[in-house]
C-alpha cells in the first residue's frame, strides 16, 4: 500500500508486524508481547528481533491470559487445550477436554487461581496446580468469565443471567443474578462493586451487588467485546459503537441516570479498547485497522495506524505503559514505543 | 477490507434417514474444498474430517420482544470461534440432530450482525427416508418442519419403496413445500452441485415461484403444515403490498415458516424478491428484469400451519395498483 495520507504514530515510532493469522489475544510477559494466533501459534516480539512462531496449539488459539507466576502464558484453543507456555518455549497441557473448546481464561497473580471456561464448566485450577482442582457447571454454556480484583470472586455469565462465586472454594454459595437474554462478556469494577455483562442484543447489562440493583446501558449497534477501566476504576471504556463509549464509575450510583462520554468517533465500529495503566489515555481499536490514542479529558487524538485491513482484535499496554501492542483478525500487528516520543 | 462470506450448508433429517451418509459423501468426494463440520453431540459416529466442532444445539431468546425470534446460541459462538481459523477452510456444514428446529437455525443468519458479516446461509438441506416418512410426518412436528424449511429435500432410500408408495410421499412432501428442490436418490447419491453451492437465501437467486400444488379443497386437518401459494396478473401497489407483507408475517409470524415471492410493481423493470423466515424478512431489487413478453405475474408463497389460503389470495389481490 502506497502511503499518501499523513504520516502515522506507528511510521515513526512504531514497529509492524505480519502474524499470518487472526490475533485472538496479546499479553505481555515481561517487557515482550506474546501475540496469541488463530494458527495455534505464539509469537513473541519487542522493538526488535525477530518474532517466530512457537507452535502451541493444534487448532486456533481463542484465549490468552497471563499466568499468575507472570512469567508465562496461559493460553486455551478449539483443540480442547489449555497450555501453559513458558518463557523457554516449553509447552505444559493444564488440562484437554476433548472436542470442547477453551473459550474463556481468567486468572490473578493475587489469588494465583486460573479458571477457563469450557463449555457448560468452570475448571479451576488453584495455585500451583497442573491439573484442575475443581470445577463448576452451570446450565447453559459459559459466555463470560471475570475475577475480581483479588482473585477470589469470580463471576459467570451465561444465558439467562450470571452467577457469582468464590473460587477458590468448590463448595462455595452462588449468588444467581437473573436476567433476560444471552450475556457474554463480563467484567467486575476494580472495587467489586459492579458486574458488567455484554448483551448478544447488544447493550450492556450490569448489578450494583450492594443491593443487587440492575443497571440497563443500551444503545450500542454491535456486541460490546472489550471491556477497560481506567486506573482509577473511575471510567469503564467499551466497545460496540462508533465511538469507545466511557461509562463514569466515581458517584455512588455509578453509571445510573448519567450520560456516557463518547471518545474517538468514526465511521467504522470500535472493536478495541485498552486504558493506558498510568494515564487517562485510551487506546482504542477499530474495525477498518485503525488504532488511536485519545485523551479522555479533552479526546485529543493521535492516530498509531491508519485503515486498511480488518478489525483490530486485540489491544495491549506493557504493564509500564511505554509500549503499546495491536493485531488484527488479518495478521497485521505492531507496537508502538511511546516511551521515546517527544513530549 | 470486506472478508469473503463462507457459505453454510444446514443438513437436517431423522436418525437413519442418510444425513452421514451425504455429509461423508461431500467430505470424501474430490472436488478440493475444505469443509468445517459442525455436527450436533448425539448425532451419529463415523464422520471423517479434520475439523469437527460439537454443537450443544442451545436455543436462545432474543430479548427484543419478538416472541418467535430464537437463534441458536452455541452456532454464533462456533462461527465467531471458526473465524480465527480463516483460509483453513473454504465452507461450513452444519448437522442438526434429527430433533432439532430449523428455524433458530435459520434465524441465526439473519439476527445476528456478527454471523451475517461472516457467514451466509447457502441452503437448509433436508434428508428424508422414503420408507418411514409418512409414519414420521403422522407422529412429529419436526419431521413436518424439516421439510416446510428445506430448499433442498433429498428424498433418499427410493430403492425400498414401490413405485405407488414414492408416489404417495412425493405428493406429501410437495404439499408441505411446494418450493423445495427435491432429488430422488439411493444411497444419497445426489449429485453434490445440486446441493452445495444453491445461494437459496440469495435474494439474486430466487428465479421463480412454483404455483401452489393444493387446491383448496385437499385441506389436510388443521395442524400440517401446507404451501399457500397466491398470485396476481396485476402489477402490486408497494405502498399496498409492503405494509400487507409486514402485517401478516408480524401477526401471523409464528405460524409461517418460510415465505417467499415475487412481485411486479407497475413501471418497474426490475423484479421485487422477498424472502423470509418467520417474522425476519428480507427483501430488494433483483438486478435480474422481467424479460420482454414474459408475464408480469407476482407470486407469494407461504409455508406454514392454520393459513387461511381464502383470505390470503383476496387480500394479496387488493393490493393490485
Amino acid at each position: 500500500m502506497i502511503a499518501l495520507d499523513e504520516a502515522v504514530l506507528a511510521d515513526r515510532f512504531g514497529r509492524r508486524l505480519a502474524c499470518e493469522a487472526s490475533v485472538s489475544a496479546i499479553e505481555w510477559v515481561g517487557d515482550v508481547a506474546w501475540f496469541a494466533c488463530g494458527d495455534g501459534a505464539i509469537r513473541r516480539a519487542d522493538m526488535t528481533g525477530d518474532y517466530k512462531p512457537l507452535a502451541a496449539h493444534q487448532g486456533a488459539i481463542l484465549t490468552a491470559a497471563l499466568d499468575p507466576n507472570g512469567q508465562s502464558l496461559l493460553t486455551g484453543g478449539d483443540d480442547g487445550r489449555l497450555l501453559r507456555v513458558a518463557r523457554d518455549g516449553a509447552v505444559e497441557e493444564f488440562g484437554s477436554f476433548g472436542r470442547h473448546w477453551v473459550d474463556h481464561i481468567a486468572a490473578s497473580a493475587q489469588s494465583g487461581l486460573i479458571v477457563a471456561g469450557v463449555g457448560k464448566e468452570a475448571m479451576v485450577w488453584k495455585r500451583g496446580a497442573t491439573k484442575p482442582t475443581h470445577r463448576f457447571a452451570f446450565a447453559s454454556t459459559i459466555g463470560g468469565l471475570a475475577l475480581d480484583a483479588k482473585g477470589k470472586r469470580l463471576a459467570v455469565t451465561q444465558y439467562g443471567g450470571a452467577s457469582l462465586l468464590y473460587a477458590n472454594s468448590s463448595d462455595s454459595g452462588r449468588l444467581e443474578l437473573q436476567w433476560g437474554g444471552s450475556h457474554l462478556a463480563c467484567t467486575i469494577a476494580p472495587d467489586g462493586d459492579y458486574l458488567i455483562s455484554a448483551m448478544q442484543e447488544t447493550g450492556l447489562h450490569g448489578w450494583r451487588l450492594s443491593d443487587m440493583t440492575d443497571l440497563a446501558m443500551r444503545g450500542y449497534r454491535a456486541k460490546t467485546r472489550s471491556f477497560s477501566w481506567n486506573r482509577r476504576g473511575k471510567w469503564l471504556a467499551t466497545s460496540g459503537d462508533t465511538s469507545a463509549i466511557l461509562w463514569p464509575f466515581d458517584s455512588k450510583t455509578g453509571p445510573m441516570g448519567q450520560r456516557p462520554l463518547l471518545l474517538g468517533a468514526s465511521e467504522a465500529l470500535v472493536s478495541r479498547v485498552a486504558f493506558h495503566p498510568r494515564q487517562d489515555i485510551l487506546a482504542i481499536g477499530y474495525a477498518d485497522g485503525v488504532v488511536a490514542l485519545h485523551n479522555v479529558e479533552d479526546d485529543r487524538a493521535l492516530e498509531v495506524e491508519r485503515p486498511g485491513g480488518e478489525a483490530i482484535s486485540a489491544l495491549s499496554w506493557r504493564g509500564d505503559g511505554s509500549v503499546l501492542a495491536w493485531g488484527a483478525e488479518d495478521g497485521r500487528c505492531g507496537l508502538l514505543d511511546i516511551g521515546s516520543q517527544p513530549r | 477490507m470486506s472478508q469473503q462470506k463462507v457459505p453454510v450448508t444446514v443438513l437436517t433429517g431423522y436418525l437413519g434417514a442418510g444425513k452421514t451418509t451425504l455429509l461423508n459423501r461431500i467430505l470424501s468426494e474430490e472436488h478440493g474444498k475444505k469443509y468445517a463440520v459442525i455436527v450436533n453431540e448425539f448425532g451419529e459416529i463415523g464422520i471423517d474430517n479434520d475439523l469437527i466442532v460439537d454443537a450443544d444445539e442451545e436455543v436462545f431468546e432474543m430479548n427484543n420482544g419478538c416472541i418467535c425470534c430464537t437463534v441458536r446460541g452455541d452456532l454464533i459462538r462456533i462461527i465467531e470461534g471458526l473465524m480465527k481459523r480463516r483460509g483453513q477452510f473454504d465452507a461450513i456444514i452444519i448437522e442438526t440432530t434429527g430433533l432439532a428446529d430449523p428455524a433458530p437455525v435459520a434465524q441465526t443468519f439473519f439476527v445476528d450482525d456478527d454471523v451475517q458479516a461472516r457467514a451466509s446461509l447457502d441452503a437448509i438441506v433436508t434428508v428424508v427416508d422414503a420408507k418411514h416418512i409418512l409414519l414420521r410426518l403422522d407422529d412429529s412436528h419436526e419431521a413436518q418442519e424439516q421439510i416446510a424449511f428445506a430448499d433442498i429435500i433429498l428424498l433418499n432410500k427410493t430403492d425400498l419403496v414401490s413405485p405407488q408408495e414414492l408416489e404417495e410421499v412425493r405428493q406429501r412432501i410437495r404439499a408441505i413445500n411446494s418450493q423445495a428442490k427435491v432429488l430422488e436418490t439411493v444411497n444419497a447419491q445426489a449429485p453434490l452441485d445440486q446441493v452445495l453451492g444453491q445461494g437459496a437465501f440469495d435474494l439474486d437467486r430466487i428465479l421463480q415461484i412454483e404455483p401452489g400444488f393444493l387446491s383448496e379443497d385437499d385441506h389436510e386437518h388443521d395442524d400440517a403444515i401446507t404451501s399457500i401459494s397466491v398470485s396476481s396478473d396485476a402489477p402490486l401497489d408497494p405502498s399496498k403490498f409492503m405494509p400487507w407483507l409486514r402485517e401478516v408475517t408480524a401477526t401471523r409470524g409464528q405460524d409461517i415458516l418460510r415465505t417467499k415471492g415475487i412481485i411486479a410493481f407497475p413501471g418497474e423493470p426490475k423484479r421485487f424478491v422477498v424472502q423470509g423466515v418467520h417474522m425476519l424478512m428480507s427483501g430488494d431489487l433483483q438486478e435480474r428484469r422481467w424479460a420482454e413478453g414474459e408475464p408480469r405475474t407476482s407470486r407469494l408463497v407461504f409455508i406454514g400451519r392454520n393459513l387461511d389460503h381464502a383470505e390470503l389470495a383476496r387480500d394479496f389481490a387488493a393490493c393490485a395498483a
